[in-house]
């Protein structure tokens, strides 16, 4: 067969590759229901078809909004929000009813977003100092009293009566945005290295640094420091920035180590999870071996993965909670899916969703190389690296290659925020490519 | 419903099972295939410098397309007459010395004062935070725009006119 042979407009490859995750979703859905009921059932195929038409939903807004854009994208984020919210589904039904809410207000959010700019996304430029100071506003505003909550040690929710969200995940964006522009625009005085230049970069920087340590959200603070030195090397193509950023990240990361203890925690709990001898376990102050205290999580989360195995458990049959009922892991929904998914999907499961955000990252960079101006490429850029970056924290992390340090896995963990920063950052994705695709 | 024996559950969903996975890796291995395609096209580079773009070969014959040129109709520091041509590069106008069209004695130009873009639609205009703003046809640039032959730019006291 012939590459030409079979020739699809971009938008009909889309719905074609969409069809596949909705049977994916409806084979997913099944064999949940299938393995909890013990009962063959279409009611469970329900869950599919709703899944299903919110895509198409999605797809036709494309179809209108952006015709030229990447077709890929799209039933990739489909492939990995359904895969996530069949995982949740698998471990709290009423969960994944919260979670389907807010895919559809992410789905509604993205197809306002590229109605909004399908003209021209570059508007946003003009708005830089905005959504620099709107990221840090958001960043602070878990810190404002009455409305912040804090949550498993770490102040990152706002909440207005029942409604919570995490603002941290919308900062993430507007941030990209904010250095798309504000680098585009400085890039040759920036490439000549003078502090005036750098300054105002190093203000918003700084200050988005001190609300992360200051609130305890490490895997954040990471996440936005990779950002910002991926982005400052694109823009300027120097070498010494990244050289100094990575020193100055390390000397930061050894002075966390010496004197933040939640740091030395996450550290020794990453080198050392299991103790043959009882140590000091500072939950409860007593003693105890470290895999029954501090690293307990992590711990169970490694026999989780161990459990699947290469072909997996399957889904639905893995193990998650202890024969009285109680739950193995906590936050096995948010932090730590992506060890639920690798017991059951196994080796070859859990390497297939890697591959999924691999080709994710890869279709973005391939966009910001096509894009025409230097905004569009440092916007694409920034997003598909914030993107990349976030994944590889908690799933390095969960996997024990890195300190682990709570983020959620984009498109698949369970949270609102989480699911509608990353339809806004896949719109503007898709912005891009349908800018870049139609002036070719 | 049916409420079928615990062997035949198992069975289906075994089948579902090695389906989903199967029908997951041909979502991939079709995904990679197109992406394959692409990396035989031709790249450009990502936002490098030209010099480095250039060095390492990225950029198609930097100087060898000419996408315009400008002409200098009035000025207080170059000579009426005077051309410069634009390449692929961007081109920077304004007073200082590190501008590829540099204007010293124009007092009302300032040190970085417009950027001319070329792109695959044409040459575009930016005003890069002047003091006394970049004018086309008259009209100061608020935003970005797409220069067409004729078009009259005015920079501090210099006249230049752009032709393709």
């Amino acid at each position: 067969m012939g590459a030409r042979a079979l020739t699809l407009s971009y938008r009909n490859r889309e719905l074609v590759y969409l069809a596949v995750v909705g049977v994916l979703t409806g084979i997913g859905f099944a064999s949940v229901y299938i393995a909890r009921q013990s009962l063959v059932s279409w009611g469970s195929l329900g869950y599919a078809v709703f899944f299903f038409a919110l895509y198409i939903a999605a797809h036709l807004v494309a179809r209108i909004t952006v015709p030229d854009a990447d077709p890929y994208l799209l039933p990739m984020a489909g492939l990995l929000t359904a895969v996530g919210v069949t995982e949740i589904y698998r471990l709290g039904v009423s969960d994944a009813f919260k979670q389907g809410l807010w895919i559809v207000v992410g789905v509604a959010l993205f197809a306002l977003a590229l109605w909004g700019l399908r003209r021209d996304y570059r508007v946003l430029e003009q708005y830089k100092y905005l959504f620099g100071i709107g990221a840090i506003a958001l960043l602070f505003l878990p810190r404002v009293p009455g409305i912040g909550t804090t949550v498993n040690g770490a102040r990152l929710w706002v909440h207005f009566g029942n409604f919570t969200f995490q603002p941290g995940e919308f900062s993430k964006v507007f941030l990209i945005v904010f250095l798309a522009a504000y680098l585009r625009e400085k890039r040759e005085l920036l490439a000549q290295a003078r502090l005036k230049d750098v300054g105002p970069l190093l203000v918003i920087w700084g200050a988005c640094m001190l609300v992360l340590v200051s609130s305890n959200d490490l895997g954040s603070g990471l996440l936005y420091f990779g950002i910002f030195l991926a982005m400052l090397y694109i823009a300027t193509a120097r070498l010494s920035f990244v050289i100094a950023g990575i020193v100055l990240f390390l000397a930061g990361g050894v002075g966390a180590y010496e004197k933040i203890g939640h740091v030395h925690e996450r550290v020794t709990i990453w080198l050392h999870p299991w103790t043959t001898q009882k140590v000091y376990c500072p939950p409860t102050g007593g003693l105890a071996l470290r895999q029954d205290c501090e690293s307990y999580q992590l711990v169970k989360s490694l026999y989780s993965i161990a459990n699947g195995g290469f072909g997996g458990a399957g889904l639905g049959k893995g193990t998650f909670a202890t024969t009285d009922g109680h739950q193995l892991i906590p936050f096995i929904n948010s932090d730590f899916i992506y060890s639920a998914l690798a017991q059951e999907l196994g080796l070859v499961g859990a390497a297939a969703l890697l591959l999924v955000f691999m080709l994710f990252a890869a279709r973005g960079m391939k966009i910001a190389l096509q894009a025409d101006d230097g905004f569009s490429k440092l916007l694409a850029a920034g997003l598909t690296f914030g993107f990349a970056l976030q994944t590889f924290i908690i799933v390095g992390g969960v996997l024990r290659i890195i300190p682990l340090t709570g983020i959620t896995l984009p498109f698949v963990s369970y949270g609102g925020s989480s699911v509608v920063a990353n339809f806004l950052l896949l719109a503007g994705l898709l912005l891009v490519s349908d800018r870049a695709n139609a002036t070719r | 419903m049916t409420v079928v024996a615990s062997a035949q559950v198992e069975t289906t969903l075994l089948v579902l099972k090695l389906a989903f996975l199967v029908l997951l890796y041909l979502f991939i291995w079709r995904i990679v295939r197109s992406a394959a395609r692409d990396l035989r096209l031709p790249q450009e580079s990502m936002i490098l410098a030209p010099q480095q773009a250039a060095a390492a070969g990225l950029l198609p014959q930097p100087s060898a397309r000419e996408t315009g040129r400008l002409i200098v109709l009035a000025s207080p520091t170059l000579g009426a007459g005077d051309a410069f041509t634009l390449d692929s590069h961007a081109l920077t106008v304004g007073r200082g010395a590190a501008n590829d069209v540099s204007l010293p004695e124009d007092e009302y130009s300032s040190t970085r004062h417009a950027r001319l873009e070329p792109r695959r639609d044409g040459v575009w205009i930016e005003d890069i935070g002047s003091t006394n703003g970049t004018f086309v046809n008259g009209i100061r640039l608020t935003r970005e725009r797409r220069l067409v032959p004729g078009d009259v730019i005015r920079i501090g006291e210099t006249d230049l006119r752009f032709e393709p």
